[in-house]
This record gives C-alpha cells, sequence and structure tokens, in this order.
C-alpha cells in the first residue's frame, strides 16, 4: 500500500469522526439555542396578552389556538413561567404538531388567570437533517481537496523521494560510483539522502576492499604454493625410500587441494562481484558436445551408457567461459559421482539443461549439495565447492537449478528462463 | 634453448632453473621489468618465461617493449592472477601461450617445447628416442618402423613423457596436462593409470622397451636407461 493512500484513509477516518463529534455538538446546541430563543419570544407573548387583559380586554374573548386563558383559584401562588413540550393541533397545518407551551399565572383585578400560549418548535428530525447535510458537505469538500492533494501536491512534495529511490536502483557496484542525490530542502529527507550518500561510499569502499582482499589471497596463497608444488616435485625425482615417496605424495596431495579451493572461491568471488558480463546469448550447443567428448576416456573408463539429446542453437545469455566452467563441472560431477557401468543422460533445448546420472543416492535433500563445502560424502576427495560454483552461476546469470532423485538417477536441471 | 625467467619470487625462480637446466636448457633470471628489459636488448632469447605481477609494473609491459624493439622471441606468460581478462590481452599482446600458477614444472617444459617447436621448426620435430620416433606434425608415432595406433590423448602422454625424461611426473601433472584444470576435481587418478597402461601396452607390442615406470604410488618416469 501507498504511504499516500495510508495517510488518505487515516485521514478520512479521523475526519469523520471528527465531523461526526462536531455535528452531535452543533446538534445539542442548535436545539438549545432554538428552545431557549422560542421560550423567551412565548414569555413576550404571555405578557402582551396579560397587559392587554389588565388594560380591560375580555379574558375569554382573546383566547384562540394557539392561547389559552384559565381562571384558577386566586389564593394559589403566582406560578412562575413554565415551558413544557407537548402535542397540540396546529391550525395551519389542520394536524396535531409538536409544540412548545409556555404559561404562567397572573393576577389582575383580583382574578388569578394562568395564561398558556403555544408555539410551533423546530422537530429535531429537522435540525438533524440541517447537520447532517451540512457536515456531509464539509466532509466531501474535504474529500476532493484530499483528492486533489494526494494526485498533486503528494507527487511534488515525494518527488525528491522517488528520485532518491530511482538513484539506489541503479547503484551498481560495477561502476564503482557513490550515490549523488540533490539538495533537498525537506529535512527528512535530506537527512535521509546524506546517510544513503555516506553509505554507498562506505558500501563502494568495502566492497573495494573485499574484492582487493580475495584477489590478493588468492595471488597471495599460490605463489607459497606454487613453490611447495615445486620443491615436492623436485623431491620426487631424488634418491627415495616408498616411505618418503608417500608423504611426499600426502603432503602434493594436500597442497593440491588448497589451490583447488583458493582457485574455486576466488571464482565465486568473481561471479559475486559480477564479473563476466554476458552482453549476447551463445549456443550451448558446442560447448556441451566439446565436453562430453573431451571426457570420452573418462566415460568409457566407467563404462558409463551415455545418450545425449543435444539441440543445436540452444542459447543462454552466459559469459562463455563461464558455460564452460558451468557445463564443465556438472558434467565432472555426473561422471565423478557414477557407480561402474552406470548411466549418463544429457539433454540440451531452447529451456533447460538436463543432466541424469545413476550414483549413490544421498541421505539429505540434494538441493543442500549447492551449499559451500556441502558433499555427499565425508570421505571423498572433492572440496565441496563445485555444486556453489554451479549455483552462482545460474544466480549471476538469472538460470534455475534443480537438484531431484528421480527413479533413483540424480537429476540436475537448470533452467533458463 | 635459452631463455629469460622474469619472475620476481626467488624461490619459484629456483624452482624452474633447478628443473629446466638439467633439460639443457640456458636459464637467465632476472626480478623486475628494468632489468628485463636491459637483458633483452643485450641478448638474444628463444623464449621469455613472464610473470605478470613485477614489483615495477605490469609484465605485459614487456610484450609492448618486445614490439617496439622488434625482437624475435617468444613469451610465455606465468601468471597468479587467474583473470580472463589478463590471458586475452596477453595473447592478443603478442604472447605465445599462457600458464596460470600454480603449474607442474614438467607442465611448463611441454610448453616451452611446444612453443619451440612451433615458432623454430614450424610445427614439425621429429622427436627420436631410441627406436622410438614422434611426427609432432604429423601426430604419429613409430616403434622401429611400426606406426602405433595411438589416441590423440596417448600421444600427447608419449611426448610428455620423453620431454620429461628421466624425471617424475605426478599423476596430477599427467591429468592437468591431458585433461585440462577442471579435472584435477576428478579425484581418484585411475584414467590416468588407465591410459599409461593402455600406452605401455601398445609399444611394448610394437616391439618397443617398456620405459615407463611407475614410482611408488606418486606417478610415472619415462626412464631411458631400462634394460
Amino acid at each position: 500500500m501507498k504511504l499516500i493512500n495510508l495517510l488518505t484513509i487515516w485521514y478520512t477516518l479521523i475526519t469523520m469522526i471528527a465531523l461526526f463529534l462536531g455535528g452531535l455538538l452543533i446538534f445539542k446546541k442548535f436545539e438549545s439555542e432554538i428552545d431557549f430563543e422560542l421560550g423567551r419570544e412565548l414569555d413576550r407573548q404571555i405578557d402582551a396578552y396579560a397587559e392587554r387583559i389588565e388594560s380591560g380586554a375580555p379574558a375569554d374573548r382573546l383566547i384562540y389556538d394557539k392561547l389559552e386563558i384559565r381562571e384558577i383559584p386566586y389564593e394559589l401562588p403566582l406560578e412562575e413561567l413554565y415551558l413544557r413540550d407537548t402535542v397540540a393541533y396546529h391550525d395551519p397545518m389542520n394536524r396535531a404538531e409538536n409544540q412548545l407551551k409556555a404559561s404562567k399565572s397572573y393576577k389582575i383585578d383580583g382574578k388569578h388567570y394562568r395564561i398558556s400560549y403555544y408555539n410551533i418548535v423546530v422537530e429535531t428530525e429537522d435540525i438533524t437533517e440541517t447537520v447532517v447535510i451540512t457536515m456531509f458537505s464539509v466532509f466531501l469538500i474535504q474529500l476532493l481537496f484530499l483528492g486533489f492533494f494526494t494526485r498533486i501536491g503528494s507527487n511534488k512534495i515525494l518527488r525528491p523521494f522517488h528520485k532518491t529511490l530511482d538513484q539506489i536502483r541503479s547503484f551498481n557496484f560495477q561502476k564503482n560510483e557513490p550515490l549523488h542525490l540533490p539538495e533537498n530542502s525537506i529535512a527528512e529527507f535530506e537527512k535521509l539522502n546524506s546517510f544513503l550518500e555516506k553509505m554507498s561510499q562506505k558500501l563502494l569502499n568495502d566492497y573495494r576492499q573485499i574484492k582487493e582482499f580475495s584477489e590478493n589471497l588468492s595471488h597471495e596463497i599460490q605463489t607459497p604454493s606454487a613453490i611447495i608444488r615445486g620443491k615436492l616435485e623436485h623431491l620426487m625425482n631424488e634418491q627415495i625410500s616408498e616411505k618418503q615417496a608417500l608423504m611426499i605424495q600426502s603432503a602434493y596431495q594436500s597442497n593440491e587441494k588448497i589451490n583447488k579451493i583458493v582457485r574455486s572461491l576466488s571464482m565465486l568471488a568473481k561471479l559475486e562481484n559480477e564479473e563476466f558480463e554476458a552482453p549476447e546469448k551463445i549456443d550451448l550447443s558446442p560447448i556441451v558436445q566439446k565436453i562430453i567428448e573431451g571426457m570420452t576416456e573418462l566415460i568409457e573408463l566407467k563404462n558409463l551408457e551415455v545418450k545425449t539429446q543435444i539441440q543445436e542453437n540452444s542459447s543462454v545469455k552466459i559469459h562463455p567461459f563461464i558455460a564452460e566452467v558451468l557445463i564443465q563441472n556438472l558434467i565432472n560431477n555426473a561422471i565423478k559421482h557414477n557407480v561402474e557401468g552406470g548411466k549418463l543422460y544429457v539433454e540440451l533445448n531452447d529451456y533447460s539443461l538436463r543432466i541424469e546420472n545413476s550414483g549413490a543416492l544421498p541421505e539429505k535433500d540434494p538441493e543442500e549439495f549447492f551449499d559451500r563445502f556441502s558433499k555427499g560424502n565425508t570421505n571423498s576427495d572433492s572440496i565441496g565447492l563445485g555444486l556453489s560454483i554451479v549455483k552462482q552461476i545460474c544466480r549471476r546469470y538469472n538460470l534455475r537449478p534443480i537438484y531431484r532423485i528421480e527413479n533413483n538417477l540424480h537429476v540436475l536441471t537448470i533452467l533458463f528462463k | 634453448m635459452k631463455i629469460l625467467i622474469i619472475e620476481d619470487n626467488p624461490e619459484l625462480t629456483q624452482n624452474m632453473v633447478s628443473y629446466l637446466q638439467g633439460e639443457n636448457i640456458l636459464c637467465e633470471t632476472v626480478a623486475n621489468l628494468f632489468d628485463a628489459q636491459d637483458k633483452l636488448l643485450s641478448f638474444q632469447y628463444d623464449c621469455i618465461v613472464l610473470d605478470l605481477m613485477l614489483p615495477d609494473g605490469n609484465g605485459l609491459e614487456i610484450l609492448d617493449f618486445i614490439k617496439n624493439k622488434k625482437l624475435s622471441t617468444n613469451v610465455l606468460i606465468i601468471s597468479a592472477k587467474d583473470s580472463l581478462d589478463d590471458r586475452l590481452k596477453g595473447l592478443d599482446e603478442g604472447a605465445d601461450d599462457y600458464l596460470p600458477k600454480p603449474f607442474h614444472l614438467s607442465e611448463l617444459l611441454a610448453r616451452l617445447r611446444a612453443i619451440y617447436r612451433r615458432s623454430r621448426l614450424g610445427g614439425s620435430d621429429q622427436l627420436v628416442f631410441n627406436e622410438i620416433s614422434l611426427d609432432t606434425a604429423l601426430i604419429q608415432v613409430k616403434v622401429a618402423e611400426n606406426i602405433l595406433d595411438l589416441t590423440k590423448k596417448e600421444f600427447d602422454l608419449l611426448l610428455f613423457f620423453i620431454t620429461n625424461k628421466n624425471r617424475v611426473i605426478g599423476k596430477e601433472a599427467i591429468a592437468q596436462h591431458l585433461w585440462g584444470d577442471y579435472t584435477d576435481d576428478l579425484a581418484n587418478f585411475d584414467f590416468v593409470y588407465q591410459h599409461v597402461k593402455n600406452l605401455r601396452k601398445k609399444i611394448s607390442q610394437a616391439g618397443g622397451n617398456d620405459y615407463i615406470k611407475t614410482v611408488y604410488g606418486i606417478g610415472y618416469k619415462f626412464d631411458p636407461n631400462v634394460s
């Protein structure tokens, strides 16, 4: 939900409550004010009639539908003005109506008169109607302005915010440029912008450091590792006993392993750094074919039953070197973890690359093999980075890797979107 | 064959020199660009082994230098900077080959010999070792005038052995030489064993001596002194 919509909803709700309460108040005030004014008016009328009686007008001649004069015993004390609601016959409308009745007594010439005067009151429904209509109109006008504000006003106010968002979206480590956001007169946005600028600068610095570190690391380890390898190769050529040979072999293999790990990690780092841009689609079919051909001897050695179904012009947007790494990795895995006389099926088309192979079934969820240093068999000599490289490649080029077990076969599918 | 090694790590240089010297290759060494240019102006080399990360600059500058001075020498780049860009740039700028560090010394020797064959001998070379002769242009092997029926990989393997004769070659080095970088992921080296076995069998069947010896579990040695 957009912020402005949320604000509008809240604002509308609050306004509705305020208008409702205000309406109630106005209604009450109206009602009491009308009653008060009406009472005063009736009082004046009654006084006027009393004066007329005093000046000799016969009381019983004055009476009409609004006026009621009654003689009451003289001994009774004088009655103060007394107002009450009543239903009485209203002549002009020819029906009983809600009326306000005011009565008061006067002692004139030794007689005690109670004079009551009626007048029609403004009905509550009428007041309610007026108040509701007024409040509703106010509400509508407010809504109109609010709509106007959200359409135009908010766009104008939030424009710098959207600009900032656009800039963040286009922020890229490869470009190596920190964010430069325009000055802003709104304090909050200015704060946000300066914070983002600082953060982007820091991110780039950290990124550069990590990148340099991983590059240096691979260089710094590879050089001594190359020296170790050379020395061991020299040692192999000396007069050595079998025992020594085994030690050399073991040291040599461990050194090779270090090498492999460093190389794989540096490959992962490069992929994470989004190196290897892929400007155009390339056809994977010749690469798959070439790699399978290169593995012929290994396939024959394990007596694997190979079936391939490779569709030409199966294009994917990927860097050619990385495509080779990806396919090499997958096919290597399918051969390495295969069993003697096992199966290897490779299928490539426009939508996917599917590699099926027999092999020991894993105890855990095969998807976990995509994690770093995750191995099916802890004793195996593999370092467990092959599939995480596959995963990283897929992430880099928007491909989807799926690893399943189907019909007792390992099935690794790479979906091209 | 005379080469110049431009490498700033003395241990690595020493490794290379002691391996190559035994193969009748005359090695001179420098540790920076400045000395390298000095040497290149004064002497003639068949090949340069060039490291890219040098204390006084990028080794790629040497390629420009060679071009500008119109020197006729081959260049083999060795670099730990395993980046694709450098590899492509190096080959574009006229390097003959690129060997990422760390490499097997046997591989370095094989590459140097291959460059030498390509540039000085026009790619064709008759390697003769006792009764075995290899023709690198035809990819053909004869044992006492019998033509051997070898696969491309077996031929490469034999050439690799003869190039590195009298040396112990590790199984890893063989695997990498024949299948490239990624096969070292194939943890067991049965396939190397299988290939060597096939090659030995074919040579023996053609009446050749079995020169290839197993050295404990480490690897193999092409031993000319076999009786």
